[in-house]
């Protein structure tokens, strides 16, 4: 984490393959890894206090990991590619909550009841990484560090929903989207310029509010003016300082 | 390229000169398979749409009848004077744009609608507006001065006055098949044509406002000399075409069975064969045309040149063309649709692509995935027949390769032709040299993985270089 990758999301270098995590390492990718270590807390460790963590998948583009009302017992974290959380309404229309990257937990609106208040699908080949949610509560009560990254991962999840509740401009939601995802894969070791859009057109229409048409005319429009080029799902980020200034508002950093 | 000189080399072009496919596509046709059916299409056409900037649309309308057989015609067409036929065969279109439409957002901007053939002038010029009116009525067509609406036309079945009905329907590209103005060649090729009823239609274009002509002329045909086509070349350069291609003729009789009549004997040997490709080079670039890159010429301030100047050519089933990036969709019997990372292709015969639409189903029998190796090969085949250039250091960057390792294999195969300096192998490219220029496709077949894949069916597939 931290160092600059030249690796477009959502392609792994070999390094982060071989850091994959087994029966004692964490992934490189796990959301929890360096708070448990900061608390002296290896994988062996967390499982001599019989929290399970499982690595499941792949699932692949399409597939539900969970659905609305589903019983919720389990967070889990994205280890490879992108899942979509959506509500659908009365209507039957679909209202996309957010897109979570590798490193990122999915589930975590959940908390509060016994069910799953969304929906949850794979845009691409998925793997997770499932733990039992009281489980790790539990653990959180005596490992104030864990207690710590979960408030923030709470916090962060909240903020990212309340970024888009403003009235900003199609242009400022997509330079805060785009700003947005780059600081996040960048954060996870990925390049921070070059990455593929993995959720369709209509899926950044709804998640932006605007209309499909609207998110190709800024694209395009953005890419005449040289700030990124765009070629069939893959996107490079050219100037990214008029992006962050244009972001700036809505992302508020 | 580097230059846009082009060397003629006899004892290369003969030593070069072997089957091998013309790359109008990557992978090539032998690869489609009937694993990819119209729900395939489907769902590429949908992925297509969830681009955050959906490529725009090129159309192509296949019109497979011919009033009159050409004896080297290698193309898939049905021989018929039977003008109900192409009514019959306009309903069934008709019902396979209505079920593909719908297949592409509609903000899918239509920039270039192309009829081959066959002969689509076999259908009347009101027959040609109504398919056009058709099409725009399923279809968003652009309203940019860049869209082409072009039209291949056979000068024998089209009068000037046609040509009036044509540009009123909104055709500003046409393309003439006249391959050599020769009696005795159009004789012993079974298609007459005089240079006036030619020059007539060609100056009709001009004066109803045609963007752009292209005359097609075809090398190593029977009784062909070089006396005689000299003299084409001088008629065609004179009437100034934008664009005129030269095909080399493939006598593959065992394929294409109209080539059966043509006689072997009166077929120009080896050498002549070269020294009519020769003839046309020189003549054409003492005309002021340019070498665009396999059969193709144009003039410098010809869209086609002005395009490869500023790297921007593409080439697709169409041949070259100045839009890139757009998605492909074929319409009619035997068209191939290329959309997203995908190849596919309507039946081959009449009776199963009215079938399938009489059914309501899309006519698609065989296609393909392009995984990431085949749209890396692609990428890199397009780059060199466009630009003249292998971009190792951009291609590397792009696909996340090691060129050198990833293609040792090719570059090992690619090594005596850089011997016989076809090629000049640079840090971060590999260029053509005007040595290579002639010979795009044998260095393309280094890069090509299937080429290696042991041919099951033991006929020629692929014409030769020359």
């Amino acid at each position: 984490m931290g160092v600059l990758s030249n690796v477009p999301f959502p392609r792994q270098s070999p390094q982060t393959l071989a850091d994959d995590g087994d029966s004692l390492r964490f992934c490189s990718t796990c959301a929890f890894s360096q708070a448990c270590m900061d608390e002296g807390m290896d994988k062996g460790a967390l499982m001599d206090l019989h929290v399970l963590v499982e690595h499941i998948g792949p699932f692949h583009a399409g597939d539900h990991l969970f659905r609305e009302g589903e019983p919720f017992e389990a967070i889990a974290a994205v280890r490879a590619g992108t899942v979509k959380t959506y509500v659908v309404d009365r209507d039957g229309h679909e209202h996309v909550l957010g897109f979570h990257l590798p490193g990122e937990v999915i589930g975590l609106n959940a908390i509060d009841g016994e069910t799953y208040p969304c929906n949850a699908v794979a845009l691409d080949t998925v793997m997770l990484c499932r733990f039992s949610f009281p489980k790790i509560a539990v653990l959180a009560t005596r490992l104030p560090g864990l207690q710590r990254q979960l408030f923030r991962l709470l916090s962060r999840d909240i903020g990212r929903a309340a970024l888009l509740a403003g009235d900003w401009s199609a242009d400022q939601r997509m330079a805060a989207f785009l700003v947005g995802l780059s600081r996040r894969l960048a954060a996870r070791g990925f390049s921070a310029t070059r990455f593929q859009l993995t959720m369709a057109r209509t899926d950044i229409a709804n998640y932006l509010r605007l209309a499909p048409e609207t998110v190709s005319r800024v694209l395009r429009r953005f890419q005449e003016e040289g700030r990124l080029v765009v070629d069939r799902r893959e996107l490079e980020l050219l100037d990214t300082a008029a992006l962050e200034a244009l972001a700036a508002p809505v992302l508020r950093a | 390229m580097e230059s846009q000189a082009i060397a003629f080399n006899a004892e290369l072009l003969r030593r070069y000169d072997r089957p091998g496919p013309r790359y109008t596509s990557y992978p090539t046709a032998p690869q489609f398979h009937a694993g990819f059916g119209a729900r395939e299409l489907r769902a590429v056409a949908s992925a297509s749409n969830g681009d955050p900037i959906p490529r725009r649309l090129s159309l192509y309308v296949h019109v497979p009848f011919c009033a009159s057989p050409c004896f080297y015609c290698g193309c898939n067409r049905i021989i018929t004077r039977d003008t109900a036929r192409g009514e019959a065969y306009l309903a069934r279109l008709y019902r396979e744009i209505a079920l593909t439409a719908p297949l592409f957002d509609r903000d899918r901007e239509v920039i270039q609608l192309h009829f081959g053939g066959g002969t689509p002038n076999f259908l009347s010029p009101a027959q040609l507006r109504e398919v056009v009116d058709t099409l725009r009525s399923h279809f968003h067509f652009s309203d940019a001065d860049e869209r082409d609406l072009s039209i291949e036309l056979d000068p024998r079945f089209v009068s000037p006055a046609d040509i009036a009905e044509l540009a009123a329907a909104g055709f500003n590209r046409a393309s003439f098949g006249v391959q050599d103005f020769d009696p005795e060649v159009q004789v012993a090729v079974n298609r007459i044509q005089s240079v006036e009823e030619t020059r007539a239609v060609v100056d009709a274009c001009r004066g109803n406002g045609f963007r752009s002509v292209n005359i097609d002329l075809i090398y190593g045909l029977p009784k062909q000399t070089r006396e005689g086509f000299a003299r084409t070349l001088d008629i065609v350069t004179g009437m100034r075409p934008d664009r005129v291609a030269v095909y080399g003729y493939a006598h593959l009789p065992e394929l294409f069975k109209p080539q059966k009549q043509i006689v072997g004997a009166d077929l120009p040997d080896a050498e002549t064969r070269l020294a009519l490709l020769q003839l046309a080079i020189e003549r054409l670039t003492a005309a002021g045309y340019c070498y665009i890159g396999m059969d193709h010429f144009a003039l410098p301030d010809d869209e086609l040149a002005l395009a490869q100047a500023r790297g921007g050519l593409h080439r697709n089933f169409m041949g070259y063309t100045t839009h890139a990036d757009s998605d492909l969709v074929g319409l009619g019997v035997s068209a191939i649709s290329h959309v997203g990372d995908s190849f596919s292709q309507n039946p081959r015969d009449l009776p199963s692509w009215q079938a399938a639409l009489d059914e309501g189903r899309l006519p698609v029998f065989r296609g393909m995935r392009l995984d990431e190796d085949d749209q890396l090969r692609a990428d890199l085949i397009q780059q060199l027949m466009c630009q003249g250039e292998i971009p190792m250091a951009a291609l590397e960057r792009r696909y996340g390769i090691d060129f050198a390792a990833y293609f040792a294999d090719a570059l090992a195969k690619l090594q005596p032709l850089a011997e016989d300096g076809l090629v000049r192998i640079e840090a971060d490219r590999i260029t053509v040299t005007s040595r290579g220029r002639m010979l795009l496709r044998n260095i393309a077949m280094c890069f090509d993985r299937y080429l290696d894949q042991p041919v099951t069916d033991a006929r020629p597939r692929f014409s030769r270089a020359i």
